[in-house]
């Protein structure tokens, strides 16, 4: 009976110091807050985590130089473990409770299932999630991103395969690449794959069967054993850092001649390490962003940020795609506080009068349209060389009509 | 003065309330939920920094759901590990109806009920031959069934990307508000704990207790355990798929991501820490799990805006520090809570004189 008694006041002394803490804590000027639902616990936590560490900082830094003319801003940053359910709940708090009119979110899965209702809400969107869905105004107005969409990757994936084939594969002779692809089962992975086959299929490569490796696999054999009787000369894999690596591995460990092109989520400075020399000459990787210390103008501010908030923290491009993300938010709302329109309709109007934004050269410029929400259609694919990430090629695709949100 | 509970017929044991007391209060709670909450929800909600709506919304749809495993598991014994996946068909069932189907929402609720409940017949049937453990994995087949087509049955389910779902309206009232939804929910909670409390009373209720405590002894009294193992499956899944129902429609999204086996884990947890076979254990239970995490939220929210460098970790210790409560409560209130409120109770009404 005593034990619980000390465990019913330890509860109460806990529960009343937490309310006066938190009492405390609230009583702050009013910044202008700013929703965050990131994945630091969840299977795309291996690259979710430093993206929200930047975002975190990028505020910090954005308060220190200035705020959105004079008004600091606040990012309330949750983690959402990348379930829906999760994401679907913190939406509501932001909007009910906080009352924010921006919102940094993450994965696929959730943005598109919070598409309906930030639109109704008039709550703007960034996402991490670069799909190619949310990049048609008239059908999501209030999402936005900053990065290359995962379609137009795949296509300029699809293009670098065809155009570099005869050089690369010389034993080839006149016969069509043979591509297949490798993605989790999961709206993230399955996003861009029919904009990958139907370019595929305008430049006549040849298509294999699908093969699905999941976010947390530790092991791709028996997905790649599948593959030996098409022998493919490329594999796309649209995963994260961890499960591309997988991958990797096993692709030497059968022997396969295949090469892998990744998307931008599964290809990062972590790939050294966690493919070994297995990816030298084997992965290549899709890079719409710098890499984290790369010799860019607007690389400094972000580094400094990042020395000054953990001065043993090791980063990732994933820092500059959070940093990045943080930085054109900035300037909507700068641009949308001077119009004196500092709401959800304003920041929209201000980030599509964006025409090609300076980022720095962390990414490639950012334009946005009222028609069009494509940031922007060009990166660099780099391969993985001597355990080093080296440049292969500067790609760029036209923003066509008929290529816009899907 | 009392100093214990005396009855003198076996009426009198059974009642759903035993003083005028209990009675008073009830209305009590009930005009504050009908009347009251509404109004202070939204300033609480401030001061908390959550949806306090949104969460009672959470908490009834859950109640209605852990009810339905409540019967399943706290009074007939069965345990299930597949009514996360339940709750999924419950789901979809509604979405697709309601949708697609074009069905009213007062059609598609109940039918989405309906149809849960017969696929949770269908994986109810092991339970003739299966017990404890053999049965939690034979109903976890469920998770693995359902879930896999959930995912890849696209034409009907939308495939990964789930199902985008309209509010509904009843008999014309549009239920587009949270408020509004809340008092659906809240009547149908009510609805649903009525039912449960008054059907173990029946001979069904009396049919499934006795197979819970000694299965054997109660086919040799003539109870037909296949008959009452099924039926318990059924309107357990009964309840569980309108609280999918109600779930779709609410969250606007059905994806196959809801209903996993960590949430079938949850909705066991909720009923063990509430208490399993009391009533009140579902909704103490809900209400505990629902919370928890939450309000574990505020410090985290709190302790990275003071050290952001190193907020990735809040995030992480918020997991841990959720399952730390949760063995915590287990060692403490093996009984639940439900249990530990009768305590409580019985402590201060027969204070000073409690034996």
């Amino acid at each position: 009976m005593k034990r619980i008694k000390i465990f019913q006041w330890a509860c109460v002394v806990l529960l009343v110091t937490g309310l006066v803490f938190w009492g405390c804590a609230k009583k702050e000027a009013e910044p202008l807050k700013i929703g965050g639902i990131f994945d630091i616990t969840g299977p795309t936590s291996a690259v979710g985590k430093d993206y929200a560490q930047a975002a975190k900082d990028a505020e910090r830094y954005i308060n220190e130089n200035g705020g959105i003319n004079g008004r600091k801003i606040q990012l309330i940053a949750n983690d959402y473990a990348y379930k829906i359910p999760e994401a679907v709940s913190l939406y509501k708090q932001y909007k009910d409770v906080d009352k924010v009119f921006v919102i940094q979110g993450w994965g696929t899965g959730d943005t598109n299932a919070l598409k309906q209702q930030t639109n109704n809400d008039q709550i703007v969107y960034i996402s991490a999630s670069y799909d190619s869905n949310l990049n048609d105004p008239s059908k999501s107005p209030y999402n936005f991103y900053v990065g290359t969409s995962y379609s137009d990757a795949i296509r300029l994936a699809m293009k670098f395969v065809n155009d570099s084939f005869k050089e690369m594969f010389p034993d080839a002779g006149d016969r069509a690449p043979r591509v297949v692809f490798i993605y989790p089962d999961h709206p993230y992975g399955k996003a861009p794959i029919p904009a990958g086959k139907a370019m595929a299929k305008e430049l006549g490569i040849e298509v294999g069967p699908d093969e699905i490796v999941g976010l947390r696999a530790i092991d791709a054999t028996s997905q790649l054993l599948h593959l030996k009787e098409f022998d493919p000369d490329w594999a796309w894999v649209g995963g994260t850092t961890p499960s591309t690596s997988v991958v990797v591995k096993d692709t030497a460990k059968l022997n396969l001649r295949t090469k892998i092109i990744s998307n931008c989520w599964g290809f990062d400075e972590n790939i050294l390490k966690l493919a070994g020399d297995a990816g030298n000459d084997r992965i290549y990787g899709m890079a719409p962003f710098a890499f984290w210390g790369e010799d860019v103008p607007g690389m400094k501010a972000a580094m400094e940020t990042a020395k000054k908030s953990d001065p043993e923290g090791i980063h990732t491009v994933r820092y500059i795609q959070g940093w990045t993300a943080m930085m054109v938010m900035w300037e909507g709302l700068k641009r949308a506080d001077k119009a004196g329109q500092l709401n959800g309709p304003g920041l929209k109007a201000a980030l599509e009068s964006l025409q090609d934004f300076n980022t720095g050269g962390l990414t490639a410029p950012v334009s946005f349209t009222p028609t069009d929400h494509r940031p922007n259609t060009a990166l660099r694919i780099f391969q993985m060389s001597n355990n080093q990430l080296v440049p292969v090629k500067s790609v760029s695709i036209e923003r066509e009509d008929r290529f816009l949100g899907w | 003065m009392p100093t214990g509970l005396f009855y003198t017929k076996y009426q009198d044991d059974e009642k759903i309330f035993h003083t005028l007391w209990v009675k008073i209060w009830m209305w009590a709670l009930l005009i504050f939920l009908f009347v009251c909450f509404p109004f202070v929800a939204y300033p609480l909600s401030g001061f908390f920094g959550f949806s306090l709506q949104h969460m009672a919304n959470m908490i009834g749809i859950f109640i209605i759901g852990a009810h339905g495993l409540n019967l399943l598991t706290g009074f007939t014994g069965q345990i299930s590990l597949g009514h996360g996946a339940f709750m999924g068909v419950g789901a979809y069932t509604s979405a697709i109806l309601f949708m697609k189907g074009g069905w009213p929402f007062w059609l598609s609720l109940p039918a989405a009920g309906l149809v849960t409940a017969g696929v949770g017949m269908i994986f109810g049937v092991p339970s003739l031959r299966l017990r404890g453990l053999y049965l939690a994995i034979a109903t976890m087949a469920a998770q693995f069934i359902i879930g896999y087509a959930m995912r890849n049955w696209t034409s009907l389910t939308g495939g990964s990307a789930g199902l985008n779902v309209d509010r509904p309206s009843i008999f014309g009232f549009a239920l587009d508000t949270d408020l509004r939804y809340y008092y659906l929910i809240l009547i149908l909670v009510i609805f649903s704990t009525l039912f449960l409390k008054n059907l173990l009373r029946t001979k069904t209720g009396r049919a499934m207790v006795a197979i819970r405590d000694r299965y054997l002894s109660a086919e040799i009294m003539g109870v037909n355990l296949f008959k009452y193992r099924l039926l318990a499956f059924g309107i357990s899944s009964f309840y569980v798929g309108v609280s999918g129902g109600l779930f779709a429609h609410y969250n606007l999204v059905v994806s196959d991501e809801h209903f996993t086996m960590w949430l079938s884990i949850q909705y066991l947890a909720m009923v063990i820490i509430g208490g399993l076979g009391h009533v009140l254990g579902g909704i103490f239970g809900t209400i505990f799990m629902v919370l928890l995490p939450e309000l574990l939220r505020i410090p985290t929210e709190i302790l990275s805006n003071i050290y952001p460098n190193i907020f990735a970790i809040f995030g992480t210790l918020r997991e841990l520090v959720f399952g730390l409560v949760i063995i915590l409560f287990l060692i403490f209130e093996p009984d639940g809570l439900a249990a530990r409120w009768h305590t409580i109770r019985a402590y201060w009404k027969l204070w000073p004189f409690s034996y």
